[in-house]
């Protein structure tokens, strides 16, 4: 499997490669960390007429300190997320989340705002970032826009980017204080993607029994990660326990957009989201309980 | 010329240079312009490992790499483990001894990732170990003997 | 004592073997490891080009026409081949039963999808995938066959052209008194099960280069190619040449499991090098290719079975009937899957009265191919699965009637129900080692303990047997006309050059499962040779003796069947060469620990070498009739084969390899996904030449196994369409799927074969589907449920738990 044939840029700067992406009107794919792309382009299920490399835009790869949050640059790698001492400490549930992302080869080259970008809905990251409420930068030829997480995923491998934009920037805000995070999921094998994920996030008022904030977003459960403010709901004001948990996963589980496929029904699916919630939130609460 | 480019790597500390198709996959450019074929095609879609080489030391899947990608980088394949006099790697010994492979086609994509793994992280436990490893498939052998030959090599190179 | 085939490593002329049985260093691995191994797509010939097939992407249509004029031009394409020159150059690729093929290429209707359409040879393969989309190709949709069981009813549109049928094979075997055994039975257990696609999936694909000369007619063919031998046949009697003008370099395999024969794909390549007119060519198969278009999917089956026993637990009967979904053709030896398990119909069990019926169908899917020796993981788990329900039916416990129905071990050689002998076994006392290690007891209560947390834990204990070498007689049921023929041959040339050193010469590569070493080490021990001495290599299909090559677990039986045999013709010669110098008669020399001596005389001794190195210098001092050429070759064959008869009994196999397994698991019930807790085996495969080597092959069958159980499966949709065409949906398992197994050895030397010596390679492969499978079914019992349907993926496990819920 070889790809068709294309034309090949690696500017050195982001001027250079958001005026390329802006003379080619809509033909041309950023090539990252390439670990989404290229398989497509062997294929030929993608066949762009350009592939702009960003590769040597060095100033892109950054893990940056911003208000009590993270700044991540479009060529910081998913391995990052593990070797970051500044994501270890401001948000350990990205670090947790790289486990189950592939495996170690694909994470020293795949980017965190690739993978965003890339949007697919079975994916870590974009779940993430929804359950984060992430702020996405996008950068064209014209200028910079911000972009929440909320309206950043349209659809499948599809997201707010036009033809002529690039990620540039994610920011994950520092999350809710004295929050706890989990993140689980059901794959068919260690490092596939997620048949149904879940990053669920709790914070318990400070008499430490009722539920003060909840974030539930699943994903590989519909076109884009789905956050479930239905259920996250059922949960705040509630007692922290399995009687809330239960009425949470119940909701998400009419809250989710879920499909057929060789891996997995539409009920399997809808299901285990509610399996993993609960789950998901027991361990969240194990966290808070320890702390 | 935008479908072509010139590439210049160094592999296993010799330079080459030689202009390809722009859309040339890393794993190609090595086996056929380098001219070095250890490194093994398994798939082209990123998932056997079979391909995996170290990029500035970062065990990489070639196979979703384009070769003008490499330009400018410090490349290593199998070819580059064992001395030039033929004496093997201390990775390569404990594989055979532990009899760590069989047909051999996946074998040069595991050592190089374990090379970078034992680098890294010399004090790997099993788990890490592991985890490394699973971005490999294997056919023959069950993976058993090759996490006993890295756990070999590992005490190896930390009490050499 | 050198003379007779030795039975057992003792037998050797070495006072202690030093490398047989032993864990000898293997002689592949220096190239291996150094990845300086010339695998066949390392091969770069002189003005070599590159082949890309273009690929039919539908299930079932008629070809309204093709044009492959703009695909010609395109810069780089040196030619194009279409099914109207195939069809005009050759015969339909070579199949059994007869006539169930189509030719290599598709020429007026396409069958499966994924089914080559056309070949475009260009100078490198970028350019000829870039060809590929320049072909234009009008299809007419058909309605495609994809239902194996209705396939065979009259009514069915036929896939084949010129058939009016879909059943390609159907065949029924009845052995013993099977209705009175049914009669008389206190229980019945019947059961309909369902195994789906999977299939080998070596790392390295399949590799071709031909390089057709038309000037002298000579067919140069190079790659991974498993067994030249075998194919030659089918080059030979689809592309119509002369055979001699046929010439196979083989490259080392990385990895086979039946799937490096790729017969039609050779005669493809050998057609686009007949149109290039002198140009080599080479073929790289890639992932997808190999995914839907290589012929080597296996074991789509339907089972409907019946077990018949007696209140204590005996088996009285079995009644098994299979539909298998051959695919587009009947292609190649695929359909010996069918037939394999007559040789060991009844598993380790003594069931006399058996009635194996099973029906090979033709629909719009990728052809079968022969599987990991032609495989029977399906047949031990039906035979498995049954005796679990039966046992609970009945009351006991399963093993109790595993035990009761065991083949005794004064029974060997036993002769099954259809006439395969099973040589030599103990399977009571490998169940025991199997439970005493694995803690069978303390397994079950920590299961109890699990249960009471309302944890799904269960225990899958299971038997099988890996017939060792099987091959044209058993075939023969399938094609009587080609196959009936008792010899299975094994050849090697064994020589000494003039420094002393010996070269073996092999028919087959190397392709993982060491047999240069073993060769190697058996040679060593028969002469006192240090391994560095000896050079164990390939020659090509010209050069070499016949050679059936490592199909269906015979190398270690054959090989050194054929190494032994050469040794005694070539010891043969040295002793009387040796009797020159040593002044005495040929028939009072002996060989042992190396050395020549003459019998009851101490003291003076020749090395081998020295003798060689006498007989090359003075043949002049020989005696009549032994020449200056310290050589031999020797074909081993199968001793006492015969050709079934139209019941199908008959005696072709030779050794019985037996395998028990225990796996526990527990299955998530919310989910359904498994995972396996601890996995024990204990294997018998006679005589280990080489315990790492067999115990490396044994965790890799464990591994692919459980491929085979839990994630691999070939999914098709309706219209044919294959679903699973990546490794994104084909699920090979990682290190993180398969678990750490424990594994005991069991040695029952067989009486039969070579050094005592069994068939391995699939024995593990063959079992672990079994274990895990009711392994599961056991974890589910408490809730009434077993699932007859393989892969037990979570979606299907998950799918009965609901079902049982709901009631």
């Amino acid at each position: 499997m070889k790809p068709a044939k294309f034309d090949y840029y690696d500017p050195r700067s982001l001027e250079e490669a958001l005026a390329l992406l802006d003379t080619h009107q809509g033909d041309g794919k950023i090539l990252a960390g390439g670990q989404s792309l290229m398989p497509l382009l062997n294929m030929r299920l993608a066949r762009p007429n350009i592939v702009v490399d960003i590769n040597r835009i060095k100033e892109l790869n950054y893990v940056r300190a911003s208000d009590g949050g993270i700044v991540i640059g479009a060529l910081a790698r998913q391995r990052a997320l593990q070797t970051e001492q500044l994501i270890a400490e401001r948000m350990p549930i990205l670090q947790e989340a790289a486990y189950y992302i592939a495996h170690p080869q694909i994470r020293s080259r795949g980017t965190i705002c690739g993978s965003i970008a890339h949007a697919d809905p079975a994916a870590e990251l974009p779940a993430l970032a929804l359950a984060l409420e992430a702020e996405m930068t996008l950068s064209s030829a014209k200028g910079t826009r911000s972009v929440g997480a909320e309206t950043f995923f349209q659809s499948f491998f599809t997201t707010a980017l036009e033809a002529n934009e690039i990620l540039t920037e994610v920011r994950f805000p520092a999350p809710p204080k004295d929050s706890a995070w989990s993140v689980l999921e059901i794959s068919r094998r260690h490092g596939d993607f997620a048949i149904v994920g879940i990053v669920a996030g709790l914070a318990l008022d400070s008499d430490r029994q009722v539920i003060a904030q909840a974030r539930l977003v699943y994903f590989g459960v519909g076109p884009t990660p789905i956050r479930v403010k239905a259920a996250e709901e059922a949960l705040i004001g509630q007692h922290a326990e399995e009687a809330a948990f239960e009425a949470a996963a119940q909701s998400a589980k009419q809250g989710i957009d879920p499909s057929n496929d060789i891996h997995a029904s539409e009920e399997y699916r809808r299901a285990v989201a509610a399996t993993l919630t609960k789950r998901a939130l027991r361990a969240a609460l194990e966290k808070l309980r320890k702390n | 010329m935008a479908t072509s480019r010139t590439v210049k790597v160094h592999v296993n500390g010799v330079v080459y240079e030689q202009t390809v198709e722009a859309r040339k996959t890393l794993v190609d450019f090595l086996r056929e312009d380098v001219g070095l074929t250890g490194t093994n095609v398994g798939c082209e879609h990123g998932v056997c490992g079979a391909c995996t080489i170290l990029m500035n030391g970062e065990a990489v899947r070639s196979c979703i790499m384009l070769a003008a990608q490499a330009d400018g980088a410090e490349l290593m394949t199998v070819e580059g483990l064992a001395k030039a006099g033929g004496e093997l790697h201390p990775i390569q010994e404990a594989v055979r001894e532990k009899h760590g492979l069989q047909c051999g086609f996946c074998t040069p994509g595991f050592l190089m990732t374990t090379y970078e793994l034992l680098n890294k992280h010399p004090d790997a436990d099993e788990e890490e170990i592991k985890e490394w490893l699973s971005g490999h498939l294997c056919r023959c052998t069950g993976y058993q003997d090759i996490l006993e030959s890295v756990k070999l090599a590992a005490s190896r190179l930390r009490n050499p | 004592m050198a003379t007779a085939e030795p039975k057992l490593p003792s037998e050797l002329p070495i006072s202690q073997p030093r490398h047989v049985g032993k864990d000898s260093a293997r002689m592949e691995d220096p190239l291996l490891l150094t990845g300086r191994v010339e695998y066949g797509n390392d091969i770069r010939t002189p003005g070599m080009l590159h082949a890309a097939i273009l690929r039919s992407p539908h299930a079932h249509a008629l070809i309204k026409s093709i044009d492959t004029a703009r695909a010609e031009k395109l810069p780089g394409v040196a030619a194009v081949l279409t099914g109207k020159e195939v069809k005009h150059w050759s015969r339909p690729v070579f199949g059994i039963p007869e006539g169930w093929t189509g030719y290599a290429l598709a020429v007026e209707k396409t069958h499966w999808v994924g089914e080559p359409v056309a070949v475009v040879a260009a100078s490198d393969r970028y350019i000829a995938e870039d060809a590929l989309e320049l072909i234009e190709v009008e299809y007419e949709p058909l309605e495609p066959v994809v239902d194996a069981l209705t396939a065979g009813s009259a009514s069915a549109l036929k896939v084949l052209e010129g058939k009016d049928s879909n059943i390609a094979f159907d065949r029924r075997f009845a052995f013993g008194d099977v209705d009175g055994a049914f009669a008389s039975a206190d229980l019945i257990v019947r059961e309909q099960f369902r195994w789906h696609r999977s299939s080998g999936n070596p790392i390295e694909t399949c590799v071709c280069i031909a390089d057709w000369n038309p000037v002298n007619g000579m067919l140069t063919l190079r790659g991974g190619h498993r067994s030249p031998h075998l194919i030659l046949p089918a080059l030979v009697i689809s592309l119509g040449i002369p055979s001699q003008q046929v010439r196979i370099i083989q490259s080392p395999l990385g990895g086979s499991f039946g799937v490096k024969t790729f017969a039609r794909y050779v005669v493809l390549i050998a057609l686009m090098a007949k149109k290039l007119g002198g140009r080599p060519v080479k073929w790289t198969e890639d992932r997808i290719e190999h995914l839907i278009g290589n012929s080597s999917h296996a074991w789509d089956r339907h089972y409907d079975c019946e077990l018949a026993l007696q209140r204590d637990g005996t088996i009285a009967g079995m009644k098994m009937q299979l539909v298998d979904d051959l695919g587009a053709f009947s292609e190649w030896l695929a359909i010996g899957m069918l037939l394999k398990p007559l040789l060991c119909l009844g598993s380790c069990y003594h069931i006399a009265n058996v009635d194996y019926s099973c029906k090979g169908v033709i629909t719009n899917k990728t052809p079968q191919g022969p599987l990991r020796a032609f495989g029977l993981p399906p047949h031990f788990w039906v035979i498995e699965q049954l005796i679990e329900i039966a046992a609970k039916k009945l009351g006991l416990e399963s093993n109790e009637v595993r035990r009761r129905n065991f083949i005794k071990k004064d029974q060997f050689p036993y002769v099954s129900p259809s006439g395969n002998i099973y040589d030599s076994g103990d399977y009571e006392a490998s169940l025991s080692l199997l439970l005493a290690k694995a803690g069978y007891d303390e397994l079950r209560c920590e299961q109890q303990a699990a249960r009471a947390q309302g944890r799904l834990v269960g225990i899958g204990v299971v038997s099988s047997i890996e017939p060792g070498l099987t091959g044209p007689p058993m075939l023969a049921l399938a094609s009587p006309r080609i196959f009936s023929r008792t010899s299975s041959p094994e050849g090697i040339l064994v020589r000494i050059d003039s420094f002393g050193k010996f070269i073996a010469e092999l028919g087959f590569p190397p392709g993982g499962q060491s047999q240069h070493s073993f060769v190697r080490q058996i040679l060593a021990d028969y002469f006192g040779l240090t391994l560095e001495d000896i050079q164990v290599i390939t020659v090509d299909s010209l050069s070499m003796q016949p050679s059936t090559g490592p199909i269906s677990s015979s190398m270690a039986i054959a090989l050194s069947g054929a190494v032994l045999g050469a040794a005694a013709r070539l010891t043969d010669k040295l002793k009387r060469a040796a009797g020159v110098m040593l002044e005495a008669s040929a028939d009072d020399v002996e060989l042992f620990d190396g050395q020549f001596r003459v019998r009851g005389v101490p003291g003076k001794s020749l090395v081998v070498a020295q003798v060689a190195l006498f007989m090359m210098a003075r043949p002049d001092l020989l005696p009549e009739g032994v020449d200056g050429n310290p050589q031999a070759t020797y074909v081993w064959n199968p001793p006492d084969r015969t050709i079934p008869d139209e019941k199908g009994f008959g005696r072709y196999s030779v050794t019985a390899a037996g395998a028990q397994h225990l796996c526990m698991v527990e299955v998530d019930h919310e989910t359904g996904q498994v995972k396996i807790l601890k996995y024990v085996m204990v294997d018998d495969c006679g005589v280990r030449l080489n315990p790492s080597v067999v115990r490396g092959m044994l965790m890799g069958g464990m591994a692919h196994g459980v491929g085979t159980a839990l994630l691999e499966e070939y999914v098709y949709d309706d219209k044919g369409q294959m679903l699973t065409s990546s490794y994104m949906d084909y699920l090979m398992p990682t290190i993180m799927e398969v678990p750490a197994a424990e594994e005991h050895e069991m040695c029952t030397p067989s009486p039969i074969a070579p050094l005592g010596v069994k068939g391995v390679g699939e024995g593990a492969l063959h079992t672990t589907p079994a274990a895990i499978l009711c392994a599961v079914n056991d974890a589910l019992d408490p809730l009434g449920i077993t699932i007859t349907e393989a892969p037990m993926t979570p979606l299907r496990i998950w799918k009965a738990l609901q079902t049982r819920a709901s009631h």
